[in-house]
């Protein structure tokens, strides 16, 4: 045999020593770029990774921008930035003692690790707040209790009027202050903190109560009181814990910030209008037979942001409004309640509901008598007024509350309240709707209930398994098939030629 | 003596000369005694012997395959003692560590994407070298015991690269490692004790980074050397590689041999520098996966086992867990160990595929497992339902031995067929049910990684969507 490659073999060593030297070469000089792109790209990972971690852990307290919320620091701070990573370390990992700020760490109890940590760190030094708002509200974790909540005067009186009302009253306050934000406006709990209208809880001794206050819980997010609360506040305290059932429903009213929103989530509200919503409230909220119209002054400025977020999440009882919690998360029903506010400055005076031709989701003749109803109700001629409020108001008037819709913030009655969080304002919206949709059912007599059924009953046809099939499929199964059948042909033909 | 001896004699007559006389070589030789001696009188060239067969430097007959896998564990140890002084094997650490060879660290990224890439590269050329020897006939008589060693080696490429497969700490590495060793829960009685003891506790966590750490820096190198070292010395005790013939030669031909120097060694260092620039490129443009940090709590839906477990990951899906865990791999371990001393005809060792007919008979039993394999998989996957059909049964049975039973018996259906209709030989028979085996593992394992998407279910390539599991 000959061995004729020599000088084969000696070009592609050569070739190839010299691929390896300049390949070296280039390396080097590209490393340091490499490594400044490979920290930054870690940095957007990390307070990426952080701002997550900020609206479920740090947002209820230190607020959506990391303004700080009543007594709790501001974070967005230019001094908090430049300070250095131990310190801010160690606080986020041993909490700070004095204060309402836990230990985060895992070694003491608390949900974040190390690396988790060291990303919070990261965010505070180089976070963008305005992002981390964008998150919390994309992700829906924006809380929907103010931290400290106003209570009317009057209630407080009334709550002093009391027996032994007084000690009640400031418990009440301080409440209001300091623990709404984690227990609630109602008391019920939030995700970050048990029910206090608890009979359980209620059971427990004043020692005990006092101890969890002073000391805190370890492994929770309840901190020690002891250095921020006075001996008589800790003692009001537990005052309203044990009588929590004489204090009057809805005493802590509901919030009325608006939801916050962004591209993002208003893309979003958008799109799961389209879906949901828009045939039976119109594709531009103007409302149809078979639901009030949504994008109206009168609506938008009577209803605040929570009370459509319950009427969305609870649905309207005795109306066509389903509840939508189940089928919709959170973050979506916010954005939802955040693209039908962002109606409000162009919102018309008066609704003009349907179009032309009857229900936009109807073209089938048995829609005509439905067709000619909404066109009345939607000039104005004969029914008037927009369609949730009851029929009969002057559509001329049309700012007038049909139902006598309450200034927002009073206190009082709320007997019709759901007994949720959202509180007075909420029921009073739903109550606004409630009747509604009960003009709405008028209007459109009994054909509101054949419409077709609900958008989300609407079954999708399976198309036939040779349609599904795609040529990536094909080719793949083809392919394979050919190549072993191929395969076999050829050996057994080799095998049939072949002498033993 | 030679000239060459009185070269060496004489001492250098300057400082500098004395110096190289000692450490540097004495000019390469001109004639071929010279360079036999040089062979022998030096410590990594005495691996080989003075003179070779010219025609085992064929390439297309090795493949370099066995120099390759060599290449590749240098490259694995010096890139492993880099890699190692920039890591703390701690879950606190681990992890930043990694991150801090991307960020902070010159070299550190194309130092473990060169670990990473050869170790992964490694795994296929030690499974190729294993196939190229079985073709060639290189297990056979005097080879046997090489061929033992060789198949434990394999084991220890396996071990080692699934040790280092935890160290990065992220969640590919934390998942694959708990899918991985869970496999062995299934070995019975002391299957559940053999887990808590690798993983030194009973979950992944502190214990199991520290138990394979030690295991991949200390334990399977050291070992490793030491049974490299012993295939090398058993190749020159079991007279070197096998002599390549052609299919049509009847009988052995007369062995020519050129010197070592320069023949094999000049194809040795191109082939060794070729490849060194092959996989600097690679890991030049080709980073190693890296994903977040290990989460206990947050399991990736499917949870795969490293790429080359995924053959019996598969298996684990079709069998009942103690057949498909243990069973199988066992019977399939031990044929392996055994082969040398049941596939024993020498007449044909050095004939790729023994023969012209084995040549054809390895191609259809190549397409005859691409056609079955899958269509065992669909059809045990969507209408073979035995423990429904066999529900008085015990799960081992009806899911287990029922459905070994008909595999098996479908092979020895297969053997029958190719004995009576093919008129094969035993060496043939042996042959073809190898290959069908080989190609029935590539294709369970291509199917594990590629077709499996969330709960384990079928799926296209392009259509598995990435899911996590809350737990």
């Amino acid at each position: 045999m000959k061995i004729s490659s020599r000088a084969v073999e000696f070009s592609i060593g050569i070739f190839a020593t010299l691929m390896i030297a300049t390949g070296i070469l280039l390396y080097v000089f590209q490393e340091p770029g490499r490594i400044a792109a490979a920290q930054e790209a870690q940095m957007r990972t990390d307070l990426d990774e952080a701002m997550t971690l900020y609206a479920e852990n740090c947002a209820v307290c230190h607020g959506i921008q990391g303004e700080g919320i009543g007594a709790t620091p501001a974070l967005n701070s230019e001094a908090l930035a430049q300070s250095d990573y131990t310190s801010l370390e160690k606080i986020i990992a041993r909490g700070l003692y004095g204060t309402a700020m836990p230990a985060w760490s895992k070694e003491d109890g608390g949900p974040l690790s190390d690396y988790q940590i060291s990303q919070m760190v990261t965010l505070i030094q180089y976070g963008d707040w305005q992002q981390v708002q964008d998150r919390i509200v994309n992700l829906g974790l924006a809380p929907r209790i103010p931290f400290a909540a106003e209570i009317d005067p009057q209630t407080l009186e009334d709550v002093a009027a009391l027996p032994g009302g007084d000690i009640l009253s400031q418990g009440l306050q301080l409440y209001a202050a300091e623990c709404v934000a984690c227990h609630g406006a109602d008391g019920s709990g939030t995700a970050l903190a048990p029910a206090i209208n608890d009979p359980v809880l209620r059971e427990k001794s004043a020692d005990e109560l006092e101890r969890i206050l002073r000391n805190g819980v370890a492994g929770t997010l309840m901190a020690s009181w002891d250095n921020v609360l006075t001996d008589d506040e800790i003692i009001a305290l537990i005052e309203l814990v044990q009588r929590w059932d004489e204090v009057p429903a809805g005493a802590i009213p509901a919030p009325e910030q608006p939801v916050p929103v962004t591209a993002e989530s208003l893309a979003l509200g958008s799109e799961l209008y389209t879906a949901n919503c828009s045939r039976c409230h119109g594709p531009e909220g103007q409302g149809t037979p078979r639901a009030p119209a949504l994008n109206v002054k009168s609506f938008l400025s009577e209803t605040v942001d929570a009370a459509i977020q319950q009427i969305v999440a609870l649905g309207v009882p005795g109306s066509a409004m389903p509840a939508w919690g189940d089928r919709l998360s959170e973050a979506e029903i916010m954005a939802l309640v955040g693209f039908i506010r962002s109606w409000e400055p162009n919102a018309p005076e008066v609704a003009t509901p349907a179009r032309g031709g009857g229900p936009w989701w109807q073209s089938s003749s048995s829609a005509g008598g439905q067709s000619s109803a909404a066109q009345g109700a939607g000039r104005g001629g004969g029914q008037g007024g927009p369609p949730w409020l009851r029929s009969g108001s002057n559509n001329q008037a049309p700012s007038l509350p049909g139902g006598g819709i309450p200034s927002s913030g009073a206190s009082g009655q709320g007997n019709n309240a759901p007994g949720s969080a959202a509180g007075q304002t909420a029921a009073q919206g739903q109550a606004a709707h409630q009747a509604g949709g009960q003009a709405a059912q008028t209007a459109s007599g009994h054909q509101a209930g054949a419409g077709g059924g609900p958008p989300w009953a609407v079954a999708e046809q399976p198309l036939p398994w040779y349609q599904q099939l795609d040529w990536r499929q094909a080719a793949l199964v083809g392919s394979t098939a050919g190549l072993s059948l191929a395969l076999m042909a050829v050996g057994l033909v080799g095998l049939r030629r072949l002498p033993q | 003596m030679s000239e060459q001896d009185q070269i060496v004699d004489t001492p250098a007559q300057t400082f500098l000369g004395r110096i190289w006389q000692a450490l540097g070589p004495t000019g390469l030789p001109s004639d071929d005694r010279g360079r036999m001696r040089m062979v022998v009188d030096n410590l990594v060239l005495h691996l080989h012997p003075t003179k070779v067969p010219t025609r085992t430097l064929s390439w297309t007959y090795t493949w370099g395959l066995g120099g390759l896998t060599s290449l590749l564990a240098v490259i694995l140890v010096l890139t492993g003692i880099f890699l190692q002084m920039n890591y703390t094997p701690s879950p606190s650490q681990a992890y930043l560590d990694i991150l801090s060879l991307r960020t902070n660290t010159w070299f550190g990224d194309l130092l473990r994407n060169l670990h990473h890439w050869s170790a992964n590269l490694l795994v296929v050329t030690a499974f190729l070298h294993l196939l190229r020897v079985f073709f060639t006939g290189g297990h056979r008589a005097p080879r046997a015991t090489n061929w033992i060693v060789g198949v434990l080696m394999l084991l220890l490429v396996l071990a080692a690269n699934f040790t280092g497969y935890l160290l990065p700490w992220d969640q590919l590495a934390y998942w694959a490692i708990t899918v991985g060793t869970s496999i062995i829960n299934y070995v019975p009685i002391v299957g559940g004790f053999l887990n808590r003891l690798l993983l030194g506790g009973p979950e992944v966590g502190a214990p199991t980074l520290l138990n394979f750490y030690s295991l991949h820096i200390s334990f399977i190198p050291v070992t490793m050397v030491m049974l490299m070292s012993l295939h090398f010395w058993r190749v020159r005790k079991d007279g070197g590689l096998t002599v390549p013939r052609r299919a049509k030669e009847s009988e052995p031909p007369k062995i020519e041999r050129v010197t070592t120097i320069p023949h094999l060694v000049r194809r040795e260092l191109v082939f060794a520098v070729a490849w060194i620039a092959i996989l600097l490129a690679w890991s030049m443009l080709v980073p190693a996966p890296l994903e977040g940090i290990a989460n206990p709590d947050l399991s990736p839906n499917p949870a795969k086992a490293p790429w080359y477990f995924l053959g019996l990951q598969e298996l684990l899906l079709h069998f009942h867990p103690l057949v498909a865990a243990v069973i199988i791999p066992g019977l399939a371990l031990g044929a392996l160990l055994l082969l040398p001393f049941y596939d024993i005809q020498i007449s044909s060792v050095g004939v790729y595929f023994r023969s012209l007919r084995g040549r054809f008979l390895s191609l259809l039993a190549l397409g005859t497992a691409l056609l079955i394999t899958p269509a065992w998989v669909l059809l045990d996957e969507y209408l073979l339902d035995w423990s429904a059909w066999l529900a008085s049964w015990p799960s081992l049975i009806s899911n287990g031995l029922v459905p070994l039973a008909v595999v098996v018996l479908g092979l020895v259906a297969l053997d029958e067929l190719v004995k009576r209709g093919l008129r094969a030989t035993q060496e043939e028979r042996i042959l073809f049910i190898f290959v069908f085996l080989v190609t029935a593992l590539v294709v369970l394992t291509a199917i594990g990684i590629f077709f499996r998407g969330p709960g384990m279910s079928l799926y296209w390539p392009w259509d598995i969507p990435t899911t996590h599991l809350s737990l």
